[in-house]
This record gives C-alpha cells, structure tokens and sequence, in this order.
C-alpha cells in the first residue's frame, strides 16, 4: 500500500508538529507548514496528496490558500480545519473546491478517515 | 439602547469570541500532546512499563477534561457572538442547551442541577438573543434566591395554544407556596424581570401551583 502524503498547514507549530507526529505513527507521510506563503512553496516543490488547512491563520488566509493550491494543481485534496461555529466557513471552503472540513479540535479517527476518503479522490 | 452601549456589547463579544478561539488551539494542542502519548503507550509492551495502566487512566482523563472544555467554549463562543444580528432567528431549544452550559455553575452553587427538557421540534422566535438568555438568566437566578438549596431546576421552552413559551421550572423541595410566591414576585429580579420582557415585547408569569417561572414571546418581535 502506497504511503499516504500529506501536508499540515496551521500556525499553531506545537499542533501541527505533534499531530504530524501521530500521523506518522500511523504510516503517512507528513509534512508541516506554519503559514500559507510556506505551505504554498512546499506544494509547488513537491505536491503532497491531500492538505489539511486551517481556516485562521495570520498573513494569508486558509481559503486564500485553497483557492492558490487549486490553481496549482486541482488533483490536490484539501481538507479544512475551522472553529467551532465557523461551519460557514467550511460551506464555503467546499464551494472553493475543498474537500471536506473538519471542526478544530479534531478527532484523530475522523481525520484519519476523510484523509483516506480525500486520498481516494486523488486521481 | 444607547448607541455607546450597544457598541460596548459588540466589543465585548467580539474580544470574548477571539479569546475563545485562543483557548480552544490551546486545548487543540493538549488533546494532540495527550493523543499522542497514548499512541506511544499503545505501542509500549505490557511488560516494560510497570505503570502503563494508570498512564492510561490519567490520559482519558486529561481527554476527558478536554471534551468538557471545548464544549464550554462552544458554548461561550456562540454566547459572544450572540449581539452579532439582532434582532435575529432563534431556536428555543438550542438556547436552552446554550443556557444549562452558561449558567450551570450559578446554579451548582446552591447545590441546584440545571438541565433542558427541549421541545421536539425547533422553536424558532425572532428576538433579540442577548436580552433573551438574559430574561431566561434573570429567571433561574430568581428561582434559585428564592430557595433554600437542592433540587432541579430544568428550562422548558414550548409552543403551547400558539404561544412561545419558555419555562424555568424547579423541581425539589419547595419552601412554604406563600413564602416562595412572595419572595418570586416582590424580588428586585422580578422586576427587573418584568422590564426585560418588556423590551422583548414579551410577558413573564409565575407560576402559583410550582415554582416556575414562564416567559411568553411574541413569535417575532416588533422593531
């Protein structure tokens, strides 16, 4: 089975680097990004499968960033990280071309599973 | 309203949501840190970790501890949000489970459970949803001074003979009816009470059979 590659983009660096970790106990190759300017450089050196995005960062915004990575290449899963009571910001993320959207703080298994899901639509 | 304090509750509640979301990554980091520790025991063989199971205990507890909090901040999160638009649609129901997070440590206080009994269907009034968790607030605080301790008090929001009503209703044990119908309607809450419901175009009743408190609203009010 081919090794899930997956690129985290959140500013919160202790979140991003301790999921990433647990991600990789799981198999999946993962890679992190603090902030969307890193993450949309990293994309186009080596384009991972499915990005996980949080919606609130600093500098450039999630959707900013999704609508970018969509225009570098579409193939490329995007699943949305948003607070809770921001489930507008998820609709519209899907309406963007994200796959899915996740509420913040996640839960290991459900992220586990639309990543999987996500990886399915890589075509 | 004058223009100044409306503004003021704005930013209240604009600082109070920004603040939340800086508690919920904060709690976000916890349950990762946490998650991954148990991944890590997971993986521990039995016997190279004498304390692995009160490891494990200490970890759902630590989980735990994190459902509660995020649940709390939800709650207080769309709490903050709530002079965004108003007036605005309002479910009943959903206040009454935003309430029982909100004020149910006032109401632990007097060794009182605060619980919803929602209505099956959605209960959707046009109001203005700040003024109204306060009416709802002034009435579970007058409930609660008016008893000696202990018991239940459990919010009832219903469409009865088309009329949207919201019961505060306490279960437990009741001091003397008179003494308790009197501290209810001649307190400084009931009045204020009464104002408040005023505002939302609305009418309060205490309940002479129970100690309840009944909220009647207009389905939507005139602005």
């Amino acid at each position: 089975m081919l090794q899930l590659k997956i690129l985290l983009v959140d500013d919160e660096k202790e979140f991003v680097t301790t999921l990433a970790e647990r991600l990789e106990l799981r198999n999946m190759h993962v890679e992190i990004a603090t902030d969307g300017e890193m993450a949309l450089s990293m994309i186009e050196a080596d384009p991972p499968q499915v990005v996980v995005l949080d919606v609130m960062m600093p500098g450039l915004s999630g959707m900013e960033v999704l609508v970018r990575i969509k225009a570098i290449d579409p193939k490329i899963q995007v699943i949305l990280l948003t607070g809770h009571g921001a489930t507008k910001d998820g609709i519209k993320g899907m309406q963007l071309g994200a796959f899915d959207y996740l509420i913040k703080p996640v839960d290991i298994d459900e992220l586990i599973e639309k990543l999987n899901e996500a990886a399915k639509n890589v075509v | 309203m004058d223009k100044i304090k409306s503004k003021e509750i704005l930013f209240f509640g604009k600082i109070t949501a920004g603040i939340t979301h800086e508690i919920k990554n904060v709690l976000a980091i916890i349950q990762e840190s946490s998650g991954l520790m148990e991944d890590i025991l997971d993986i521990t063989p039995d016997e190279t970790f004498t304390h692995k199971d009160k490891f494990h205990t200490s970890l759902k507890r630590i989980l735990s501890q994190i459902d509660r909090g995020v649940d709390i901040t939800t709650r207080l999160n769309k709490f903050a949000h709530s002079p965004d638009h108003s007036p605005a649609n309002v479910d009943l129901n959903d206040v009454s489970e935003q309430m029982v997070l909100l004020a149910s440590r006032f109401a632990r206080l007097k060794n009182v459970v605060l619980n919803a009994d929602p209505h099956d269907a959605s209960i959707t009034i046009k109001t203005h949803p700040v003024t109204l968790e306060m009416a709802i607030f002034e009435s579970i605080e007058i409930i609660l001074n008016a008893l000696s301790s202990d018991g239940t008090i459990t919010l009832v929001p219903r469409i009865a003979q088309d009329r949207y009503v919201f019961g505060i209703r306490y279960e437990g044990t009741v001091p003397a009816e008179d003494e308790v119908s009197l501290s209810v309607s001649s307190s400084e809450g009931w009045k204020s009470l009464q104002n408040t419901m005023a505002y939302l175009g609305g009418t309060a009743e205490a309940v002479d059979s129970a100690l309840e408190i009944r909220l009647y609203f207009p389905q939507s009010i005139n602005t």
